[in-house]
């Protein structure tokens, strides 16, 4: 599976980059479907690889799948999910842990 | 009476497609309704729309029928009959103002008024009494009344309640509430007819966290608000619960508080008057960091956490301390009331963890016992024994029962296993010890446990926490730390205290040249021990968030301007970013809003509850645990009624609490009450 190989690439690399990570999605919508899967199959590894990380789950009904990363000094940035399966999303993170704040 | 014709077309539109139901057609006035058999004609009047007058009766507490205000004539029957009591019958034409149903209304209330005294001048009651309202739209136009009426004496039944019995008109709704909802069985009546006295026969206060609801309940004004006598829609952050209250205010001052549908005297010991950027200006990272005290509404908490990111500090922790381990507060699911409030009605078995509901969320507790009372609702508790207002099986104080009935060998499991909607319910308290992720992970395997078993339907959700801070779930949604370890570890340079009055970090635990800012409302602890003071804005004087234990989010509203120099505690934390250098990106409350949708969207949502799941991952991660079970009895913090009255700054602050203390401490003639009543 594709996700679970970028998600164990990413590692503990989550926690050196970044301060806070929310995960904003529909319980039921399809488009968060891709989001809910991913949470379902590798949210369990990805927080026993970054135990101090702040990985918050946020569950809304009717809202737009969204990924948001806090680096330092408080600067933010956000990727939509909207309609993403989830290989797309762990594609999304990894781009996140990736990016210059 | 009001009369709503498009309603009852509408019904009749709705229930003429149930027809095969065995549903009974009745007319009121000529018009036809169809109800469901069982409904009094009292409720069959509402649903067409038309109200009929009623002391006695109140839709929350048993039927007594013994005001008789509400006789009305049915057609072809020969006495009027009580329609707060008498279930419809197939084809009765309900006659609501004929002749015979007015002349039944002026009788009554003609024979309520005969020993009723002259007070309406100086009754509290005055304006809001049902007596007077009913008498004018019901009652005759003239009196014939030429003999003496009769008096009787007071009773002291506590500081929060007076009372004036010779208004009494014995409708015993008083002392239906004691013995039903509140489970407290000291109101009675005693004697008969004209000498007829309502109260506790010996000299007894009515001991009872729900005391106060009985000034509302009372029809006229033989019980009133102590506090209130002679002297202003918000919610009440002084639990988790956020019920919704009325705030009544005079010049400036709250002078009652009245439940609204879906308890106290605020007096002021006020922060009144502010500079600081300095200090923030030149630190950086760790050397900065913020506690957030109970009644922070989440505007204040998302701006502090905006600051202090932007300074390079996440270290924002929360008095109340939650479990770190396992997934700790990234699924909501982990830390709220799951089962709703409501979910507490379709139970049928629950077990309460360190807790004493009756005196943390004693609207919760009302629940339950109305569950007990009516649905048959079993209830289970490990942790000191208590009185909580209804009876409940005590499996034990210690662990090691938590941890037998987790591990399956407890002869609980057995009950558990067989229920079919059980619900367990872990104390904060309970959670703030050192073994607190044990404890957590104890109950979460627990409810696993009982979802997995057969009874249990798919979406039924069993893992529930009772907070009793109003703040605390506001802060766990925007991402806080939990407890206060995080500043233990790395003692911060700048400390920021915003309401944070419960004395976890002293002086002593902070390097010795650090500098301490308190901003909050009624600042006891926190800010004695602070540099400087921030005056900030109480719950009813600000337009503020607040999240209650089921994850609903509710809005404050303005009931008074702050006094003094004190703002909004949000527009407070802006200046000082400005100040300080770091500009926070909003300058309304609408933009603050939107920045709390950015962080958790649950957050705008008002008056809804958002459901989360993920009970599994959690569960997986909370196994993951190391911590072990401390031999220490789970105690909760708040035992007698004698507690219940001093929890937060408020209260603390307050006479009338400290007269409600010493009342249950000492007994009722202890407390000095001024003469003049």
């Amino acid at each position: 599976m594709a996700a679970a190989a970028v998600v164990r690439g990413i590692g503990s690399n989550l926690s050196k980059h970044l301060r806070e990570v929310r995960l904003h999605l529909c319980q039921i919508s399809a488009a968060s479907q891709g989001s809910r899967d991913f949470i379902e199959q590798h949210y369990v590894t990805l927080k026993e690889a970054n135990l101090e990380l702040p990985i918050l789950i946020r569950e809304c009904s009717g809202v737009q799948p969204t990924l948001w990363a806090r680096y330092g000094f408080g600067k933010e940035r956000s990727v939509s999910l909207d309609n993403m399966n989830v290989d797309q999303v762990a594609k999304a993170l990894e781009s996140l842990v990736n990016a210059k704040p | 009476m009001l009369r709503l014709p498009a309603v009852s077309r509408a019904l009749a539109v709705r229930t003429s497609a149930r027809a095969s139901s065995n549903m009974v057609e009745v007319f009121v006035d000529g018009k036809p309704v169809m109800v469901e058999p069982g409904t009094t004609v009292l409720q069959t009047c509402e649903k067409v729309g038309v109200q009929i007058p009623r002391f006695c009766y109140h839709d929350r507490l048993s039927v007594a029928g013994n005001c008789r205000m509400c006789l009305v004539e049915i057609e072809k029957a020969p006495k009027p009959v009580a329609a707060c009591a008498m279930p419809v019958m197939k084809g009765w034409n309900i006659l609501t103002n004929s002749e015979k149903t007015r002349k039944a209304r002026e009788g009554v209330m003609e024979f309520l008024l005969s020993n009723h005294p002259l007070d309406c001048p100086i009754c509290d009651q005055g304006g809001e009494c049902d007596l007077q309202d009913q008498s004018m739209m019901f009652g005759a136009d003239r009196s014939r009344f030429t003999e003496g009426k009769r008096a009787v004496e007071d009773k002291n039944i506590g500081p929060l309640i007076k009372t004036i019995m010779t208004r009494c008109i014995h409708c015993t709704r008083c002392v239906r509430f004691a013995s039903e909802v509140a489970g407290v069985e000291d109101l009675g009546t005693t004697g008969r007819g004209n000498s007829m006295q309502i109260g506790t026969y010996v000299e007894k206060m009515f001991m009872s966290e729900l005391s106060g609801n009985v000034i509302d309940l009372c029809p006229v004004g033989a019980l009133t608000s102590k506090p209130y006598a002679f002297t202003t829609e918000s919610i009440d952050v002084l639990d988790a619960v956020g019920s919704n209250i009325v705030v009544s205010t005079r010049g400036g001052e709250v002078m009652r508080i009245l439940p609204r549908l879906n308890e106290d005297l605020l007096k002021y010991e006020n922060i009144l008057s502010p500079f600081t950027h300095t200090h923030l200006q030149g630190v950086q990272g760790s050397e900065v960091g913020a506690i957030a005290g109970g009644m922070v509404d989440a505007e204040a908490l998302v701006a502090l956490k905006d600051l202090l990111n932007r300074l390079d500090s996440d270290t924002l922790c929360t008095e109340e301390i939650f479990p770190m381990a396992g997934a700790g507060t990234d699924l909501r699911s982990n830390y709220l009331l799951n089962s709703r409030i409501t979910g507490i009605e379709e139970c049928d078995l629950m077990l309460l963890v360190g807790t004493n509901p009756r005196y943390e969320a004693p609207l919760f507790n009302a629940r339950v016992r109305k569950s007990w009372l009516h649905n048959e609702l079993q209830v289970a508790m490990v942790g000191h024994k208590v009185d909580l207002s209804y009876s409940y099986n005590h499996l034990g104080e210690t662990t090691q029962v938590l941890q037998e009935i987790a591990a399956g060998t407890h002869p609980f499991c057995k009950v558990l296993a067989q229920a079919k909607k059980p619900v367990v319910v872990v104390g904060s308290s309970a959670l703030q010890r050192e073994d607190g992720a044990a404890i957590f992970k104890a109950v979460s395997t627990i409810a696993q446990n009982s979802r997995a078993s057969s009874g249990v339907e798919e979406g039924w959700k069993v893992l529930n926490v009772l907070h009793r801070v109003a703040s605390q779930v506001a802060a766990l949604d925007l991402g806080y730390k939990r407890g206060v370890d995080a500043i233990r570890k790395n003692p911060p340079k700048v400390l920021f205290l915003l309401g944070a009055d419960a004395d976890c970090i002293t002086r002593a635990d902070l390097p010795k040249d650090s500098f301490i800012i308190y901003q909050g409302h009624h600042g006891d602890v926190g800010a004695v021990m602070a540099d400087v003071i921030l005056p900030g804005a109480a719950y009813t004087e600000k337009n503020g968030t607040y999240v209650n234990t089921e994850g609903r989010a509710q809005q404050t509203r303005v009931a008074v301007t702050a006094p003094g120099m004190a703002r909004e505690d949000w527009k407070i934390l802006r200046a000082i970013s400005e100040l300080a250098g770091v500009t926070l990106p909003y300058d309304t409350v609408d933009e603050v809003r939107r920045r709390l949708e950015e962080v958790s969207p649950n957050l705008v949502r008002y008056d809804d509850v958002e459901e989360s799941n993920y009970f599994k991952q959690a569960h997986e991660l909370s196994k993951a645990v190391n911590q072990s079970l401390l031999a220490a009895p789970l105690v909760p913090p708040q035992l007698t009624v004698k507690d219940f009255y001093m929890t937060d700054p408020i209260s603390r602050a307050s006479q009338t609490m400290a007269k409600c203390v010493k009342a249950a401490t000492e007994g009722a003639a202890s407390v000095d009450e001024p003469s003049i009543c």
